[in-house]
């Protein structure tokens, strides 16, 4: 398949995909012709990403793998080969969508989540798309919606690690109502925003994050509107656990995901993520010449003021952890009745009426 | 025999509480009983009304005529001249409120200027007692057990501590010594049955309902005329593992629960019409995502903010046709207590079984009214269905959604081992990946649509009330009953009945046919302007409903004003 190919719009949405698999192709082991296929393009694909990526993708290393699981034996573990399903993505080559791939992987890998007990909840665009790239517990929600599923299921079954992937227009656009009150009740999930500021999968309008004065399809004369600032909205709404990555840095973006994941209560990331077909503005290049590291700047992540400040700088764009709340209570803790188990595992196979009625009689 | 009692008066002065007081005074003395409340949509002022009618025959709804009137306010007899004649009884405060009865002595309605108020702020220093009050002097006029009363009234406050008691059953002697010297006694009630039954709203039987359909996950926003649900349900978490959310739209009450129902809890949302238009997106989602949900919607009167404290049966065409895509779903149209309680309690099971979306489709006239209804079982089982087997097979062969013949696939939750899988907004194969293929496309519709032949069998049938033939046959849905089997009570024998549709979708249609071909004539009755019953009879049927009698002003309706339009039918 030729990258000229690649790069038609049809294929930013699922007109390329290749459709049903007949239904136990997904457990051969042989390789079939369409897995051959697939196969190819994932190396030309992976050629691309590597000459548009100039940063090592390699894993980070830093910090010992957490163990969250109890009882180990009786899992499997997410690893590298759980994680492949039968489709690789369909995102245009250089798109920030793989680096936030495998960050989101090597994060996944490292925490040691048995495999079983990891929601994905996809919101609708081309992050959403990773749906189908992913062999997870997945749930692709509709659009600007993914935020309340996850809080939800969160709240319903507290055992569960549950991580919304979804875009800047999704969350900070469609569903922003959504991503405030999730804050303010401190649920308990790790919301990772791919930040293109553009709308790519509708092949090219303005976002909630696209500067104002921006020309794009459906602004011909300049978005009317000055771009939201996400963090210092997190920061309002009291998100306890707020930080920023770089679709272009792996390792540190492998690190905030991690850290978000680990965190007890709400975690936010926003991630810089370039769209290389749709915004000519926001690419690698002016993302590298601009961001820094707030931790590498002895920025302290503990104080909500001195995070706001940060979040109108423009000239320079900070990367990191902003802010932290070492004291978080997540949503379902405060619940008295989830203090023993989880909603799931609570029974309702005898239900006793005494206390319903009592008011009525 | 049966009384008929009324208070009115201002919003704020506790008018709710005090119907609420009488009826359960009522129900023990083992009567039958329905209270009707009206009011606008305010908070403090504007004209409110509670009206009680109790009898030892069955009793479904209200009626015009009042036997006992407390009117708190002037405007309380002034907009009520209608329901009044020499047979009734006006227990008021006129020197109090600075007005004259004597120009309603046109009524014939026999007036009692009583010192309400004062006895209240004698007894307890302050005037809101004063509807423990009114109800011991209506207890004694109509004859009815003072210490049934009592006990009603201890009950009420000892949640608020005993000095509280103490001083409205200080309001409450002195109120009833003083009728028994003043006050004269019309139609005594000097029975006393054991009582078996409970006094709720439609509400109130959703909600608990719920709770004995094993509900787990509640998420709602509140709206007229259904706020009343998240009320009843959140105060009973604790109680039962049950977590309810105020959350931030309708949008997310929708999506909470469907969210909730993946990871395999009972869930549920609840709103107005007006709300669950909101919610008509994620119904879309529910479907093409085969999650089990229920959800209770109350119809006021549209379109957009309407009506909001009053009446209707606009949406059922609304209902039947809310989410894109083609969804299939049960709509169940209860009208009584009982019949909100039960349904609510099936539609927890049809959901769960055949993993489809259950509608429970009521309106503010049942849900807002309080009605008796025989005490619920004190233990319901609820047995799981339809979800995948455990251990799931270790060579990942598992498929979500999986082709099968009745329409339904058994579910794996997330913590589940072997049962991953993608649960999709976006048409998907039998594992849930996203598909454009053609024919997976139409397999899969195809199967989701199978469910509503897998779940017919199991629906409530239609109900047949009345005689089995009749002149004329009524014909109706939801709340609409309750005033019909008023109307067959109260005709001659043998010249109405009834058929009720417990659920509209998917439709009865042999039961139907099977009525139908019996009746002399058809008639229906429906709260909207277009019939939008008679246009889904006509839809699945063929058979044209001729005669309809429809009601869109707000109001419920009346069996008096029924019978009128029924009596100029047969002639």
């Amino acid at each position: 398949m030729s990258i000229k190919r690649l790069l038609t719009p049809a294929l930013i949405g699922k007109g390329q995909m290749p459709t049903i698999f007949s239904s136990d192709q997904h457990q051969q082991k042989t390789v079939t012709p369409a897995q051959d296929w697939q196969k190819a393009e994932r190396t030309e694909m992976n050629e691309v990403a590597a000459a548009t990526l100039p940063d090592n993708s390699a894993p980070a290393t830093d910090s010992p793998p957490v163990v969250i699981d109890p009882k180990p034996e009786k899992h499997a573990y997410i690893n590298r080969a759980s994680l492949e399903s039968p489709y690789f993505p369909t995102w245009c080559p250089g798109c920030g969508n793989f680096g936030v791939w495998t960050a989101l992987k090597n994060a996944l890998v490292e925490l040691q989540i048995p495999e079983q007990e990891l929601v994905i909840v996809y919101g609708v665009g081309c992050s959403g798309n990773m749906a189908d790239f992913n062999r997870v517990y997945g749930f692709h929600a509709l659009h600007g919606r993914a935020i309340s599923n996850a809080v939800a299921i969160k709240a319903a079954n507290h055992r569960l690690k549950v991580i919304v992937v979804a875009g800047d227009g999704d969350t900070y656009g469609e569903g922003l109502n959504h991503f405030i009150s999730a804050m303010r009740g401190n649920h308990d999930i790790t919301l990772l925003v791919h930040d293109n500021q553009v709308y790519g999968l509708t092949t090219g309008q303005t976002a909630p994050t696209t500067d104002k004065g921006t020309k794009t399809k459906s602004t011909p004369f300049g978005s009317p509107e000055v771009p939201i600032n996400p963090i210092g909205m997190a920061l309002t709404a009291d998100a306890t656990f707020i930080a920023r990555g770089f679709a272009g840095n792996i390792r540190h973006l492998t690190e905030m995901i991690k850290r978000a994941i680990l965190h007890p209560g709400f975690s936010l990331v926003d991630m810089f993520q370039p769209c290389f077909t749709f915004n000519k503005v926001n690419t690698y290049h002016y993302f590298r010449e601009r961001i820094y590291d707030l931790q590498q700047n002895e920025f302290e992540a503990n104080h909500k003021v001195l995070a706001w400040e940060k979040t109108f700088d423009h000239e320079k764009l900070p990367i990191g952890i902003f802010y932290e709340d070492p004291y978080s209570v997540p949503f379902h803790a405060s619940l008295s009745q989830l203090e023993e188990k989880p909603l799931t595992e609570l029974s309702i196979a005898e239900v006793d009426m005494t206390e319903a009625i009592a008011p009525y009689v | 025999m049966s009384l008929h009692w009324k208070v009115a008066g201002r919003a704020g002065e506790g008018i709710d509480v005090t119907g609420m007081m009488f009826g359960k005074t009522c129900l023990r003395h083992g009567m039958n009983v329905f209270g009707y409340r009206e009011y606008p949509s305010l908070i403090r002022g504007g004209h409110n009304t509670n009206q009680i009618h109790a009898s030892f025959e069955p009793v479904t709804c209200q009626q015009k005529h009042i036997d006992l009137l407390v009117a708190l306010n002037e405007e309380s007899i002034s907009l009520h001249l209608d329901e009044i004649d020499e047979k009734s009884v006006v227990l008021c405060e006129a020197t109090q409120d600075g007005y004259d009865v004597s120009k309603y002595a046109s009524t014939g309605a026999k007036f009692f200027d009583v010192p309400m108020t004062n006895i209240s702020r004698e007894e307890t220093g302050h005037f809101l007692s004063q509807n423990v009050v009114s109800l011991a002097m209506s207890v004694w006029i109509l004859g009815l057990d003072i210490e049934i009363f009592r006990q009603v009234v201890t009950d009420q406050f000892k949640e608020k501590g005993d000095k509280i008691v103490e001083m409205n059953l200080r309001a409450l002697d002195h109120a009833y010594t003083y009728a028994k010297e003043k006050l004269p006694q019309i139609k005594p009630i000097a029975e006393k049955r054991p009582n078996t039954q409970i006094f709720l709203s439609g509400n109130n039987a959703v909600a608990i309902g719920a709770v004995a359909g094993g509900v787990q996950y509640f998420a709602a926003y509140p709206m007229t005329p259904a706020s009343e649900i998240l009320h009843t349900l959140a105060s009973l978490q604790g109680k039962y593992p049950l977590v309810v959310k105020h959350v931030e739209d309708e949008i997310s009450a929708m999506n909470q629960a469907i969210g909730a129902a993946y990871t395999g809890v009972r869930a549920m949302t609840s709103s107005a019409t007006g709300g669950y238009a909101l919610m008509v997106e994620a119904t879309s989602l529910a479907a093409v995502m085969e999650t089990p949900l229920v959800v209770a919607v109350g119809q006021r009167p549209g379109p957009a903010t309407g009506l909001p404290t009053w009446t209707c049966q606009s949406d059922l065409q609304f209902i039947l046709h809310a989410g894109h895509g083609e969804v299939p779903k049960v709509v169940l149209t209860p009208g009584s207590a009982q019949e909100h309680f039960e349904l609510t309690r099936l539609a927890f099971y049809l959901a769960e079984r055949y993993h489809l979306i259950v509608f429970v489709l009521s309106d503010k006239f049942s849900l807002e009214s309080y009605m008796s209804m025989p005490q619920p079982q004190l233990k319901y089982e609820n047995e799981r269905y339809s979800f995948a087997q455990d251990p799931l097979p270790e060579d990942d062969s598992y498929r979500r959604f999986e082709i099968t013949e009745e329409g339904y696939s058994p579910r794996s939750v997330p913590g589940q081992a072997h049962g991953l899988s993608i649960t999709n907004s976006y048409e998907h194969d039998e594992f849930g990946y996203a598909t454009e293929d053609a024919e997976m496309t139409k397999q899969m519709n195809e199967k989701r649509q199978r469910k509503l032949v897998s779940v017919k069998p199991e629906l409530p049938p239609l109900e047949l009330i009345g005689p089995e033939q009749a002149e004329l046959t009524l014909v109706c849905w939801g709340s609409t009953r309750l005033v019909l089997e008023d109307v067959v009570r109260r005709m001659p024998e043998g010249v109405v009945n009834v058929i009720h549709f417990p659920c509209v979708w998917p439709f009865p249609t042999e039961g139907f046919f099977q009525y139908a071909q019996h009746a002399e004539k058809l008639i229906c009755v429906e709260g909207n302007a277009t019939g939008q019953l008679q246009q889904l009879i006509r839809q699945e049927t063929g058979i044209q409903i001729h005669h309809h009698i429809h009601r869109y002003d707000g109001r419920p309706f009346y069996a008096e004003e029924i019978i009128k339009e029924l009596e100029e039918l047969r002639e």
